[in-house]
C-alpha cells in the first residue's frame, strides 16, 4: 500500500474539501425550488471506492444519514463490474434506497480513474414534494425509489425519469433540481479525476485512508479525555402529529477511547416520526463530535470508536414499513439526549438544550392553471445557553441548518404574505447565561390552500443546565380556533397562521446573571421588568 | 509640471507614488502610517514626497487613494451608534439573518456583533406587496415618533429598510424626508439608495453597515480633504471603491459601504495595469501580507464583479471585485493538532510580537520562521538590512514541532510551507476552478511582502507555468492608482422574460443607466472622447435565484441583442454548471452599466536589453534548503535593483529587494522584462 506523509495528506485533504464545497455551491446556484436555491436544504459528499465518507460539505448533518446508506445499497443490488463510468444512481427509500426519508433524493455517481473505481460523488437535495400525504406507513409517504440508474454510461434513462416525475406534484421543479444535482456530481467527478492525475490515484486513495485514520485518532483522543463510566439521560419527545409523550433515554458507556450509546425507546408509531438506523447513526456522530471536538473531519473515520444501538422496531430504530417523513423531530431529541448525558461527563463543556425541534410548515395549493405549488419552511428557534455566553437566538440547532426563505422570495412565488417574523420575548430560558430566543412567524393566506405542520417541545421544554431554567415551548394558532392538529388541513383565503418555536434552555443560576446583562435584556424587551425582578432579583 | 500622486495607507507604512506627467519621472516615498488618523500620515507623505521631487502642491493634477478606514472600522466595530426603522413585524430580521448558525458543529462560535441594538430598531406601520403596490400605507406619524426616540438615544446615523423598498421607493423616500426634517444632520441610509435589490436581509445588512460606517468615513474624508487643502493641493482627491473603480471623495462619503474592499481592490487594479504593460491579460493576483492573502482572477484583463459578498461576517450587496481572502500569511502560526496533523493559521503572530525570529518573545513558529530555517529568507537580516533576525530561535521553535511529528527539522519547516501553500491553493481554487476557470491558463502575479516568496511553490501546486513579480511588489497599490481609470457602476432591476415584449423595458432601463453614467462623466469632468460605457445583464433560467452576467453587444438594444444575450447566457451556463436546459425560459434580472473615464496614465519607458548575464547583480550565494534535493543547495543571490532588462536567471536562485524576496526554484527560469518585471517560467 502506498504510504503518504502527513503533509501530503493535509494538502490532498484541502483539495477534497474544495471539491465538496464547490459541488454544494453549484447545486444551490443551478437549482429551481425555493427549498434548495434559497433554503439550501441539500448536502454534498465524496466517498471512497468502498463507500466510506471521505468528506462532507458543511450543510445539513441529517443528510449524512442518507449518505451512509446509499453506497451499500447500490452494492447490494449491482455487481461492481456492472458499474460503469457515467452511470448515475438515484434513490430515496429509507429501507432499500439508503435515504432517511423520501423527499431527500440522493444521486450517486461512480468516479473512475484509468478504468478503476476510485470513489463516488454523492449529493442529496430535499425536494419539497410528496406533500399532503398520510403517514401511517411508508407507502403513504410518496414514491419509493430503490437505487436505480437515472443515467446509464452517460445516457439519461428517460423512462425512469418520466416514471419518477409523474409521481411528483411539482415535476418541473423536480426536473430542474435533478439537473442541478447532476451538475454538482459532474463537477466532483472531474475534480477528483484531476486530483488523481496530479498525485496518482494510489496516493489520493492512501491520503483518503489516512484522513479517515486521522479523524479516528482525533475522535479517540476526545473520548479518552472523558472519565470512564456510564452516563445516562432521559428526555421526552412529543409531536403534534402523535398523541402523548414518549420517554426516550440513553446510557453512554465510555471506556478508554471508545464510546457505546445504548438507547431505550417505545415501539415505532403509525406516524411519520420514526427514524431508521442510519439516521440514528448520523445523529449520534453529529452530537458526539459537536461536544468532543467540532474540528474533527466529517469522514467515516470518526465513527470507528462509536457503537450505537437501539431496540429494533422502536421509534429510534424502526423497521419496514414504519413511516419516516418527519424523522428529524425525533433526531433532534436524540441529539438532546446525547448532549444531556455528556454534560454529566464533561461539566462546563456542553450547552443547555437548544429549541429541540425542527418546526416544519408545508403549504400546498393549486394555481389558476391547475398546477400544484408546494412550499416548505422549517423554522429555527433558540439555541441553548453556552457555559460562557447566552444562547444564539433564531437559529436552527443540531441536525439541520437550513436558511429561511426571504419574504421577498416567498411572496413572489406563493400566495402567502408574511406579516411578522421576529424573536419571541421571554422565550429564552433564564440563567447566568440566557437561552436563545425562539421565533414567531405569522402568515396570511392570499388564496385557499392546505397546510401540515410538524413541531415538537409542545409539552416538554428545552432543559437548562447547572441551575438554568427551561426555554419556552412551541405554540401554534391557525386562525380558526385550532391550536394543534394531525395531518393536513385546509386554510381559507385571508386566514392568519401563527407559529411560535421554542427558546433555548438557560445555563447557571439566574440570580448569578450579570446585572448589566439583565438590564440590557429589559431595555431590549427580551424580558419584562417584572420577570427581571422575580427571576433575576433585579431592581427588587 | 503636473504631478499625479497615488497613496496607499497600510498598517505600517504609507506609500506615496509620484509621477510627473510631462517627464515620465516616477518616485516613491514612504512614511510611517498614523493608524489613529491615517489622514495625518497621508498629508505628511504627500508633503515630503513633493518636496523631495521639488514639486509644488498646486502642481498636483490627480490624487488617488486606497483606504482601509471603512474595513477597519467594521472589523474593530468602531462605527457610530446607529438606529433602524423597519416595516412592522420585522425589527428582529437584522438579528435573525438567514437563521443559520455560524458554525455547524461548534456551538461556542458567536454570530457577528449586531450593529443596531434591539431597542434602537423601531417598527413603523407600512407594507408593500411583491408587485410594489401598497398593502398598508406608511404611518408618517409613527416615523416621526421613531425619529424622536432615536434622536433622544443620540444616534449618529439612521438606516431605513422596508420590505420591497427597492420596488417602490415612496415609503423609504418619505421616511428620509421626515428624518431630515426632524433630525437634521443625522446620517441617513435608505435601502433603495444603498442596495436596490431583492432579498430583504442582505439589503438590510448592507443598509445598516452603510449607516454604521457613514459618519466615520465622512469625517475621515473631510479631514483628509482639509489637510490636503491646507497643504495647497487644489485637485479633488479620489478614492478606490470595492469595485476597483476610482471615484471622487464626495460620492465615497455618501456610500461608504462601497469602499469596504478599497484596500485589496487597489492591489487588483494595480496588478491589472502592470499585467497590461507586461502583455499579460489572464492573471491570478496573489497579494500576501502578514496575516492573510488576497487572491483574485483577471480574465482578459478584467476582474469579475460580484454583487454580494460576506465581509467580516456581514452580507454586503455592492459591486465588489471578486476578491477572496484566506488567513494565510507570513505571520500565520504552525501547530500540531490533537490528531497529529500539521496545521498552519489562521491564527497569526501579527507584527507584534511577530515571528519567533524577531526575538520579541513569541515561541510558536510561523511561516516566516520556516522560511528563515530553510534560508529562503535571509537568515541574518531582512527588510534590506533594516531588521536583524534570529535563525537559532526559529530553528528551536520548528524543532519542537518536528519532535511531535516525528520528522526532521528541515522536513518540518518545508512541511509548514507545503501546508500554507495548500491553504493558498484552496483560496485560488475558489476563484478559478469553482468559477469554471483552469488556473493553468493564467499567470500568477505575486506581490505584497510575502507573495514572491511563496509564488513558485504555489504555482507548482496549481500547475501554473508563469509568474510575474512586479518591480516594486511592496508598493504596488500606490503605483496602481496612477495607472488606473476612473470608474463607476450603475445597476437597475428589470425582472422580465427574455422575449420581444421585454424590449421596451430593457431599452428604457439602459437609457436611464446611460443617462446616469453621462451625469457622472460630467460631474467628474471627463471629456467625451475619454468615456467608455460597458453594458451587461444578469440572467438566469426562470426559477433559478442566482444569475450569470452576460455582456451586451454594442449598438442599440434590438431583437438581435436579445439573441446574442440568449447565446451568451447558454455559453455561460454551460461553462459554470456543465449543462444547458434546452427549451427553458430565460429571465433578465439586473441591467448594469459600467462607466469608465480614461485618464492619462503613468507611462513607463521600456529599458534597453542589457543581455542575459545577471552576474553584475549577484551579491553573493546562500545555502537554501531544497526538498527536491533533500539538502541545502548553494544558490546565487541577486539584488533586484541591480537586475537589468534582458537578464536571465536560472533556478535555484534568490532575488532580494527591500520589500520582498523572490524564490526561483530549480528548473525555473527568471527573465527581467523591459519594464523590469521579473517573469518566472517553469
Amino acid at each position: 500500500m502506498t504510504q503518504v506523509d502527513p503533509i501530503t495528506v493535509e494538502v490532498i485533504g484541502s483539495a477534497l474539501t474544495s471539491i465538496v464545497e464547490e459541488m454544494g455551491e453549484a447545486l444551490v446556484r443551478a437549482s429551481y425550488s425555493t427549498n434548495i436555491k434559497e433554503r439550501r436544504d441539500c448536502s454534498t459528499a465524496l466517498f471512497d471506492w468502498r463507500g466510506n465518507t471521505l468528506c462532507q460539505a458543511e450543510h445539513i448533518p441529517m443528510h449524512l444519514g442518507s449518505f451512509i446508506g446509499i453506497i451499500p445499497h447500490i452494492g447490494k443490488r449491482y455487481a461492481l463490474e456492472d458499474i460503469k463510468p457515467g452511470d448515475v444512481f438515484i434513490g430515496n427509500d429509507a429501507y432499500e434506497g439508503g435515504a432517511t426519508h423520501l423527499p431527500d433524493i440522493v444521486l450517486a455517481e461512480p468516479i473512475f480513474y484509468e478504468d478503476k473505481l476510485v470513489g463516488w460523488a454523492v449529493n442529496t437535495a430535499h425536494h419539497a414534494d410528496f406533500a399532503d400525504r398520510g403517514h401511517a406507513h411508508i407507502y403513504q409517504e410518496g414514491l419509493r425509489i430503490p437505487p436505480v440508474r437515472l443515467y446509464r454510461e452517460g445516457v439519461l434513462q428517460e423512462d425512469i425519469q418520466a416514471m419518477i416525475l409523474l409521481n411528483c406534484q411539482v415535476p418541473h421543479e423536480r426536473l430542474s433540481d435533478l439537473r442541478a444535482q447532476m451538475s454538482a456530481n459532474r463537477l466532483c467527478v472531474e475534480r477528483m479525476q484531476a486530483l488523481c492525475a496530479k498525485y496518482g490515484a494510489d496516493r489520493v486513495l492512501a491520503a483518503g485512508d489516512a484522513l479517515q485514520d486521522y479523524a479516528e485518532r482525533k475522535m479517540r483522543a476526545g473520548i479518552a479525555a472523558i472519565p470512564d463510566g456510564i452516563y445516562s439521560f432521559t428526555d421526552y419527545f412529543d409531536s403534534n402529529q402523535f398523541p402523548g409523550e414518549m420517554k426516550l433515554s440513553v446510557d453512554i458507556t465510555v471506556k478508554g477511547s471508545e464510546m457505546h450509546l445504548a438507547f431505550e425507546a417505545p415501539p415505532q408509531v403509525p406516524a411519520g416520526l420514526n427514524i431508521i438506523y442510519t439516521a440514528l447513526l448520523a445523529t449520534c456522530y453529529y452530537a458526539v463530535k459537536a461536544v468532543i471536538d467540532p474540528t474533527i473531519l466529517p469522514n467515516a473515520g470518526l465513527s470507528r470508536p462509536i457503537i450505537v444501538e437501539a431496540p429494533i422496531g422502536s421509534l429510534l430504530n424502526c423497521k419496514h414499513p414504519a413511516a419516516v417523513d418527519g424523522r428529524i423531530a425525533a433526531c433532534q431529541r436524540v441529539a438532546d439526549l446525547v448532549q444531556g448525558a455528556l454534560a454529566k461527563a464533561l461539566p462546563g463543556r456542553v450547552t443547555a438544550a437548544g429549541n429541540g425541534a425542527c418546526t416544519g410548515a408545508l403549504f400546498t395549493g393549486t394555481r389558476a392553471d391547475g398546477s400544484l405549488w408546494v412550499y416548505l419552511e422549517t423554522i429555527g428557534g433558540g439555541g441553548g445557553a453556552r457555559p460562557q455566553a447566552d444562547g444564539l437566538s433564531g437559529i436552527h440547532v443540531h441536525m439541520t441548518n437550513t436558511s429561511n426563505l426571504p419574504v421577498e422570495a416567498l411572496e413572489l412565488e406563493y400566495p402567502l404574505t408574511l406579516l411578522r417574523y421576529e424573536l419571541v420575548n421571554g422565550s429564552g430560558g433564564a440563567g447566568k447565561q440566557r437561552g436563545g430566543m425562539g421565533l414567531r412567524r405569522v402568515y396570511r393566506t392570499e388564496a385557499d390552500c392546505r397546510i401540515s405542520l410538524e413541531g415538537s417541545r409542545i409539552n416538554s421544554r428545552p432543559w437548562g443546565l447547572d441551575g438554568g431554567l427551561s426555554g419556552a415551548g412551541s405554540q401554534y394558532d391557525f386562525g380558526d380556533g385550532r391550536t394543534s392538529f394531525q395531518g393536513t388541513v385546509a386554510l381559507k383565503k385571508g386566514q392568519v397562521v401563527e407559529i411560535v418555536t421554542p427558546g433555548g434552555g438557560g445555563y447557571g443560576l439566574p440570580m448569578t446573571r450579570d446585572k448589566a446583562d439583565v438590564a440590557r435584556d429589559v431595555a431590549e424587551q427580551r424580558i419584562t421588568s417584572d420577570f427581571a425582578r422575580e427571576v433575576y432579583g433585579y431592581g427588587a | 509640471m503636473a504631478w499625479r500622486i497615488g497613496v496607499d495607507s497600510g498598517g505600517t507604512f504609507t506609500d506615496v507614488c509620484l509621477f510627473d506627467d510631462q517627464t515620465g519621472r516616477l518616485e516613491i516615498w514612504k512614511v510611517p502610517s498614523t493608524p489613529d488618523d491615517p489622514s495625518r500620515g497621508i498629508s505628511t507623505g504627500v508633503a515630503e514626497g513633493l518636496s523631495t521631487v521639488g514639486g509644488h502642491p498646486d502642481e498636483v493634477s490627480f490624487l488617488g487613494h486606497g483606504t482601509t478606514v471603512a474595513t477597519n472600522a467594521l472589523i474593530e466595530l468602531r462605527g457610530v451608534k446607529t438606529g433602524l426603522i423597519v416595516t412592522d413585524g420585522f425589527r428582529d430580521l437584522l438579528e435573525i439573518g438567514r437563521q443559520k448558525r455560524p458554525s455547524l458543529y461548534d456551538m461556542n462560535v458567536e454570530k457577528p456583533e449586531i450593529l443596531v441594538s434591539r431597542d434602537r430598531r423601531i417598527e413603523v406601520p407600512e407594507r408593500l406587496r411583491s408587485d410594489g403596490s401598497v398593502d398598508t400605507p406608511l404611518s408618517e406619524e409613527a416615523v416621526r415618533a421613531a425619529v424622536s426616540r432615536l434622536s433622544e438615544a443620540d444616534v449618529k446615523a439612521i438606516a431605513v429598510c422596508f420590505i420591497y423598498g427597492f420596488l417602490n421607493t415612496e415609503h423609504e423616500a418619505a421616511a428620509r424626508r421626515i428624518i431630515e426634517e426632524e433630525f437634521p444632520g443625522v446620517f441617513v441610509s435608505t435601502s433603495h439608495e444603498v442596495a436596490p435589490e431583492f432579498r430583504e436581509y442582505e439589503r438590510l445588512s448592507t443598509t445598516v453597515v452603510n449607516a454604521y460606517l457613514g459618519p466615520v468615513m465622512q469625517s475621515y474624508i473631510h479631514r483628509l480633504q482639509q489637510r490636503l487643502k491646507d497643504l495647497g493641493v487644489k485637485t479633488t482627491p479620489h478614492l478606490t471603491q470595492s469595485n476597483g473603480g476610482v471615484i471622487g471623495f464626495e460620492t465615497a462619503a455618501d456610500l461608504p459601504v462601497r469602499t469596504v474592499l478599497s484596500g485589496p481592490s487597489t492591489g487588483v487594479v494595480a496588478a491589472q495595469a502592470i499585467g497590461r504593460m507586461a502583455g499579460l491579460s489572464n492573471l491570478i493576483t496573489f497579494d500576501v501580507g502578514g496575516t492573510s492573502s488576497d487572491v483574485a482572477l483577471l480574465q482578459n484583463g478584467v476582474c469579475k464583479l460580484t454583487g454580494e459578498a460576506n465581509v467580516h461576517g456581514y452580507p454586503i450587496k455592492a459591486p465588489m471585485l471578486d476578491i477572496h481572502t484566506v488567513g494565510a500569511g507570513g505571520g500565520s502560526i504552525a501547530y500540531v493538532d490533537s490528531g497529529g496533523l500539521l496545521k498552519v493559521g489562521p491564527r497569526s503572530a501579527g507584527a507584534d510580537p511577530g515571528p519567533v525570529c524577531y526575538g520579541r518573545g513569541n515561541t510558536e513558529p510561523t511561516v516566516t520562521d520556516a522560511n528563515i530555517v530553510l534560508q529562503t529568507l535571509n537568515p541574518v537580516e531582512i527588510l534590506g538590512g533594516r531588521m536583524k533576525v534570529r535563525r537559532d530561535l526559529a530553528v528551536e521553535a520548528v524543532q519542537r514541532l518536528a519532535d511531535r511529528l516525528g520528522l526532521g527539522v528541515m522536513e518540518t519547516a518545508q512541511g509548514i510551507i507545503s501546508v500554507v501553500t495548500a491553504n493558498m491553493a484552496k483560496a485560488i481554487r475558489v476563484i478559478s476552478v469553482q468559477r469554471g476557470h483552469d488556473p493553468r491558463d493564467y499567470a500568477l502575479m505575486a506581490f505584497g511582502g510575502a507573495g514572491p516568496l511563496h509564488a513558485a511553490r504555489l504555482a507548482k501546486e496549481l500547475d501554473i507555468s508563469k509568474i510575474i513579480v512586479p518591480r516594486t511588489p511592496g508598493t504596488l497599490c500606490a503605483l496602481g492608482l496612477l495607472l488606473t481609470d476612473l470608474r463607476a457602476d450603475f445597476a437597475i432591476s428589470r425582472l422580465a422574460q427574455l422575449t420581444e415584449e421585454a424590449l421596451p423595458d430593457v431599452q428604457e432601463g439602459f437609457a436611464k443607466l446611460e443617462r446616469q453614467a453621462l451625469d457622472w462623466f460630467e460631474q467628474e469632468g471627463i471629456a467625451a472622447d475619454r468615456q467608455i460605457i460597458t453594458r451587461t445583464v444578469d440572467m438566469r433560467y426562470i426559477g433559478q435565484n442566482y444569475e450569470l452576467s452576460v455582456p451586451v453587444p454594442a449598438g442599440p438594444i434590438s431583437e438581435g441583442t436579445f439573441a446574442a444575450l440568449a447565446e451568451g447566457f447558454a455559453q455561460a451556463h454551460q461553462q459554470r454548471f456543465g449543462f444547458i436546459a434546452e427549451g427553458e425560459a430565460v429571465q433578465l434580472v439586473t441591467l448594469r452599466v459600467e462607466a469608465a473615464g480614461i485618464v492619462s496614465k503613468a507611462e513607463f519607458v521600456p529599458q534597453p536589453d542589457a543581455g542575459p548575464s545577471p552576474d553584475a547583480a549577484q551579491i553573493g550565494t546562500r545555502d537554501v534548503y531544497m526538498p527536491e534535493a533533500g539538502q541545502f543547495v548553494s544558490c546565487p543571490v541577486y539584488a533586484r535593483e541591480s537586475l537589468a532588462a534582458g537578464n536571465r536567471i536560472t533556478g535555484p536562485a534568490i532575488v532580494e529587494q527591500m520589500d520582498t524576496t523572490t524564490v526561483v526554484l530549480p528548473g525555473m527560469q527568471a527573465v527581467v522584462d523591459p519594464y523590469l518585471n521579473l517573469i518566472l517560467e517553469a
